[in-house]
């Protein structure tokens, strides 16, 4: 059995464990899920051990680790795994989100067997879908998370979980058909007959440039709810702030991060003449979701929706980076998803913590929480920074390089665009004045700070901050290659923009 | 000694993670002379590399004009593109090393007894510590990206600092304030390096001369970039109009005002145009652009310095209009003389701020109207605040005369107009130095408890007073000796850029000694005795008064944008919430309803006539699809994508 097949279904191995053990056994069960999730990361690391970037030929990524079985012969359908520069970072990503969260996730009190058996089910989901290289296969992880989520949400959320639940379920249901349509027309195309994701890659040049735009549209409306791109987002406020804490860190650094994903790794990759046709209208969709989506931030009084829609902000970053179709914007959005994965990931973590104790998320209800916890008030602030791109900080490289990446391109959208640079530090700062600075309110004068449990799930996310803040080379050097390639991969199509 | 220059911005940053991570919290930390220990070598160091570059004893690099070059890649992608991390010492880097190490190690000695009775003592020593690397870090970058994320990293630890205070709403609103307008105009110099690396695909200093002397860079780009940078350095430097930030960031400790507000981290901008000169020569456009905002900001600030009564407040204007004059100099050529200016002018500001700091933290208010006598209660800060009004004033043959007449006589030689102008201020600044002296030290105690309850600071605050003292008086001098300074900046100006107009010998210095003296004298007549005569004029000019005592308004234009930005934030959650959301809601439900009644249609006048069997089906069919129609909405989305998958094939089919 391969390493990706390892890395992937381990944590299904956790799942059927966890069915197995007597829902009294709290204590067990979150044992052994977080063991899981532990195990799946360190097994990640070998693949980090393993991992050769500088494999890249002419055109087509090289993977590694492959593993291809045949499964459906009559569709030509493979169980095709295999990772190049551009999945073995986000795979790592998801796996250490998962670690960490599911520390986080003790918190959960009710029904802790199915929280963690519907947890285990989305880990194998999401990992699945950045190690599958045939398009089969890939819809089936991706339509794997859809129902643990739907149940995560709808079981454990707040208030309105049902209705968000829902909301999520469907809108991305709806785009996932499109992408369904979509898959089976790649399918039936000329010269096709295959799923295998990098044949296709090789073969589109022999497809006309309306079957792919229509076919480009079918995967756009499918990953675009994920990412989530204007207008498809606005199931993502709802649903971040419904979900439980580590559901939602879980869909802030890793769901979001499929979509993009799949539009290097699909719409543009096999797709790049509907790409390249969609490029000028991406590049006002990226300006939306960054200078509206920061807009839609500052108006926000709940922490945990301020942070969801800064989320759309930071995806606008990526996907600013893609619509460069050069190596800078390309390892731009790339840096960008590890970032935000990590910083925001954090920064739901730590808008849970607050919320266990105080019970509310709204910005104007505390005050002068600085004196009376500072650990807590100083990774916040860390992580604000870092969400609000300061240099030395993870988020600042990843931003930087997208803007790099776009303005030789889409000079008059880019700056437009540097105005969400501005407005995120305006509600960022806010927020921080408002929660921690001035004098403290005396209804939280006994407010615990962060305790050990909290600390060890954000601690290395914070750690990680700094480190790829002052270092980006470590993650870099390993999407380089890849993505130069990937950059040059249709470079024919593309050049009118270089 | 030179070779590992790089340890300057290093050491002072890793003291500050050791301050700040390690030992206990509270009044007795020992944390504090691990800082000012780390600040002492680096001062050594920076003073071993300026006194050999000065004295001609540290060679430049053979056909070079810097003495030291190192960089590594710190970031490489794509083909062949990468950002690289390095030091560039060359000789305006000399100078501002020897003048960050110095101030900021006297504010550390200073803060031993200005902070000693505070409970996060150690927060602020490490704060300091962080401040000073990130400084040293922007003087010695050798690349512009590197320089511009010690930038903001200054800009953070303003934040910080300005804010040490937070538990009082005044502290935490100015240091946001701070951090946002300097962020505003950070957003210039971010489009600025967006455009250069565009065009020119490097960040390294050295490079982009060398790219730049060969005439690659297009006029129009060096423009577009030459505004980028200037945009930034009118934010971080308080130029017009966005020098409102700094008269609130006086809510800071005084010490970290004298440090970082007034003689380092706002010259960023100034050094910032000076690092980046060869853009600016390029296109002259940008040089005019430099030299108005300086020219307005020296004047403009000078007039709010008159009629503020809070001391810091005073020294704050002060400090914006010495920044324009730096500006202004930049702008007409006068490189030497704006850096020469940024030297002398940090030593006699940090003195007046530290003076102040001083004042207040013996009478505990601001106000100079509560003051008043106070030199015979505290005789070493009267006399030492007394030679840095007086350089700042313009006596001739102290450090202020000798760096003001350099500006002054670039002016004259590019224009005479603005010279008129410039040496106005100058008299301006001569008027308000010496009311807020008199007013302070001068005349009878106007508040009597106040006054019997001060006392002279102790001896770690009055060694920085007067070291900087005798810097204020000699420093100057000793550098425009034999041209020294000039030697050691190296600047040759470009071919024809120098200005045309010679003034006669006795015109410049006679013009400066004149407005001096009569706004000395003024100052001393109006305020020396009782308020009235002042506030009796103040009365008649109300209108004047009230302008400048409201900063032209240039806080409620920007507070007016503000409330324009928070309402459009509202604008857009309102259509994110109530019309996008809504379409994908009820607007998919309408498109549902409509296609069932169709279906409705359909079932009652075709179907019921056709084929029993099938009409049953379809007729259950319909029947559903009316349930659903009254069910949940979101269920409706299910449908219609149905639908749509449906035709989207057929389309796909054909």
């Amino acid at each position: 059995m391969g390493l990706l097949t390892t890395v992937t279904f381990l944590p299904l191995i956790g799942a059927i464990i966890i069915l197995f053990i007597p829902k009294e056994k709290v204590a067990v069960i979150r044992g052994s899920a977080i063991f899981t999730t532990f195990a799946t990361f360190v097994v990640s690391l070998f693949l980090y051990a393993g991992f050769d970037p500088s494999l890249v030929g002419d055109g087509v990524p090289v993977m590694q680790f492959t593993e291809r079985y045949e499964w459906i012969a009559t569709f030509n359908v493979f169980y095709a795994m295999g990772i190049d520069g551009l999945s073995l970072p986000i795979i790592i990503l998801t796996t250490l989100i998962c670690f960490l969260a599911s520390i986080y996730s003790v918190s959960i009190k009710e029904r802790v067997k199915e929280f963690f058996f519907w947890y285990l089910l989305l880990e194998v989901g999401m990992v699945g879908v950045f190690c599958a290289t045939d398009l089969f296969l890939f819809y089936l992880f991706w339509e794997l998370t859809l129902v643990p989520m739907y149940f995560l949400i709808g079981v454990w959320g707040g208030p309105r979980k049902e209705y968000a639940a829902i909301k999520f379920f469907l809108f991305t249901l709806v785009g996932s058909v499109f992408m369904l349509l979509a898959i089976i027309a790649v399918y039936f195309a000329p010269n096709s007959g295959t799923f295998d994701m990098l044949k296709l890659m090789e073969i589109n040049s022999s497809w006309s440039r309306n079957f792919q735009i229509v076919a480009f549209i079918g995967f756009y409306l499918g990953l675009s709810v994920k990412i989530p791109a204007f207008p498809f987002h606005t199931w993502l406020p709802l649903a971040h702030v419904e979900a439980p804490t580590p559901v939602s860190v879980i869909l802030a650094s890793v769901l979001l991060k499929m979509g993009c994903y799949g539009l290097l790794r699909i719409c543009y990759s096999i797709l790049p003449a509907g790409f390249e046709w969609f490029l000028p209208y991406f590049i006002i969709i990226a300006f939306i979701n960054i200078v509206y989506g920061a807009l839609c931030a500052m108006a926000q009084t709940d922490m945990k929706k301020m942070i969801a829609y800064s989320s759309i902000n930071h995806m606008g970053y990526c996907l600013l980076g893609m619509a460069a179709v050069s190596s800078t914007g390309f390892n731009g959005a790339v840096l960008q998803m590890i970032n935000h994965g990590i910083i925001t990931g954090a920064l739901f973590l730590l808008v849970g913590v607050l919320y266990d104790r105080a019970h509310t998320r709204d910005i104007s209800a505390f005050g002068g929480l600085g004196a009376k916890v500072p650990v807590y008030a100083a990774l916040m602030v860390l992580t604000c920074f870092a969400s609000l791109g300061l240099p030395g900080l993870a988020g600042f490289v990843s931003e930087f390089m997208c803007f790099l990446g776009a303005f030789p391109v889409w000079k008059m959208w880019t700056i437009l665009s540097v105005a969400g640079i501005l407005i995120t530090a305006a509600f960022f700062l806010r927020m921080i004045q408002k929660v921690f600075l001035g004098p403290l309110n005396e209804k939280w004068a006994d407010l615990p700070d962060i305790n050990t449990r909290e600390l060890l799930a954000i601690g290395p996310l914070a750690v990680l901050t700094v480190l790829f803040g002052v270092w980006p080379k470590l993650i870099l050097d390993i999407t380089n290659p890849t993505v130069t390639a990937l950059a040059e991969m249709h470079s024919t199509i593309f050049k009118y923009l270089h | 000694m030179l070779e590992h220059a790089y340890l300057i911005p290093i050491i002072p940053f890793v003291t500050s993670l050791v301050i700040l991570l390690g030992g206990k919290e509270g009044k007795d930390s020992k944390m504090p002379y691990l800082g000012i220990a780390a600040m002492g070598w680096c001062f050594l160091q920076s003073s071993v590399l300026f006194f050999r570059a000065l004295s001609g004893r540290m060679p430049l690099e053979a056909g070079k004009e810097f003495f030291l070059h190192q960089r590594f890649p710190w970031l490489e992608w794509g083909e062949n593109l990468r950002i690289n991390v390095g030091v560039l010492v060359d000789g305006p880097a000399v100078t501002l090393l020897f003048v960050v190490t110095l101030v900021s190690l006297l504010v550390q000695i200073y803060s031993l007894g200005y902070m000693h009775d505070d409970k996060r003592k150690k927060r602020y020593y490490a704060y300091l510590s962080f401040f000073t690397a990130s400084m040293l870090g922007l003087v010695i970058a050798s690349s512009i990206f590197i320089l511009f994320a010690c930038w903001e990293l200054v800009g953070v630890s303003s934040y910080l600092l300005i804010g040490f205070w937070f538990e009082k709403p005044g502290p935490a609103y100015a240091s946001k304030k701070a951090f946002i307008t300097t962020k505003l105009a950070d957003c210039g110099f971010y489009v600025g390096l967006l455009i250069l690396f565009c065009y020119a695909g490097t960040f390294d200093l050295v490079s982009l001369k060398s790219y730049i002397a060969q005439g690659l860079l297009p006029v129009e780009v060096a423009k577009a970039v030459g505004i980028g940078f200037l945009i930034g350095a009118i934010g971080k430097s308080a130029q017009i109009p966005l020098f409102i930030w700094l008269p609130d960031a006086m809510e800071g400790p005084t010490p970290v005002s004298a440090l970082i507000h007034a003689a380092t981290m706002v010259v960023a901008g100034i050094y910032l145009v000076a690092r980046t000169y060869f853009i600016f020569t390029a296109a002259p456009t940008t040089m005019g652009a430099v030299a108005w905002v300086g020219l307005f900001t020296a004047f403009f600030a000078a007039t709010m310095a008159i009629t503020a009564y809070d001391i810091k407040k005073v020294l704050a204007y002060s400090t914006v209009s010495q920044l324009g004059y730096m500006m202004l100099g930049l702008g007409v050529y006068g490189y030497t003389a704006a850096l020469f200016h940024l030297t002398t002018h940090a030593f006699f500001k940090a003195l007046l701020f530290l003076g102040a700091g001083s004042v207040i933290h013996a009478v505990h208010t601001n106000d100079m109207r509560e003051m008043g006598g106070l030199y015979k209660r505290m005789p070493t800060t009267a006399a030492t605040v007394g030679i840095a009004t007086l350089t700042i004033a313009g006596l001739p043959l102290l450090s202020g005369w000798w760096s003001k007449e350099a500006i002054l006589h670039d002016v004259y030689a590019v224009s005479p107009g603005m010279w008129v102008v410039a040496v106005f201020t100058a008299g301006l600044t001569a008027f308000y130095m010496s009311r807020m002296y008199v007013l302070t030290f001068l005349g009878a105690p106007r508040n009597e408890e106040k006054h019997s309850h001060a006392h002279e600071s102790p001896l770690t605050m009055k060694i920085p007073l007067w070291t900087l003292a005798v810097l204020s008086l000699f420093a100057g001098g000793i550098l425009h000796y034999n041209g020294l300074f000039e030697h050691l900046v190296h600047f040759k100006l470009p071919e024809g850029s120098h200005g045309s107009h010679h003034a006669p010998a006795y015109l410049l210095p006679g013009a400066a000694i004149f407005v001096f003296a009569v706004g000395v004298g003024l100052a001393y007549k109006l305020y020396s005795g009782s308020l009235e005569t002042a506030q009796q004029l103040r009365g008649k000019l109300s209108i004047a008064a009230e302008t400048l005592e409201q900063r032209y308004y240039f806080d409620d234009f920007f507070l007016g944008l503000v409330k324009l930005s928070d309402k459009l934030a509202t604008a857009c959650y309102w259509i994110d919430s109530r019309i996008i959301d809504a379409i994908f809601i009820d607007g998919w439900a309408l498109v549902l309803r409509a296609l069932a009644a169709v279906n409705d249609f359909i079932d009652s006048f075709i179907v019921d006539g056709a084929v029993d069997g099938v009409g049953t089906i379809t007729q259950d069919a319909g029947w559903g699809l009316r349930k659903l129609v009254r069910g949940q909405v979101q269920e409706y989305l299910l449908y219609v994508s149905l639908a749509v998958a449906v035709f989207a094939t057929f389309m796909l089919s054909r």
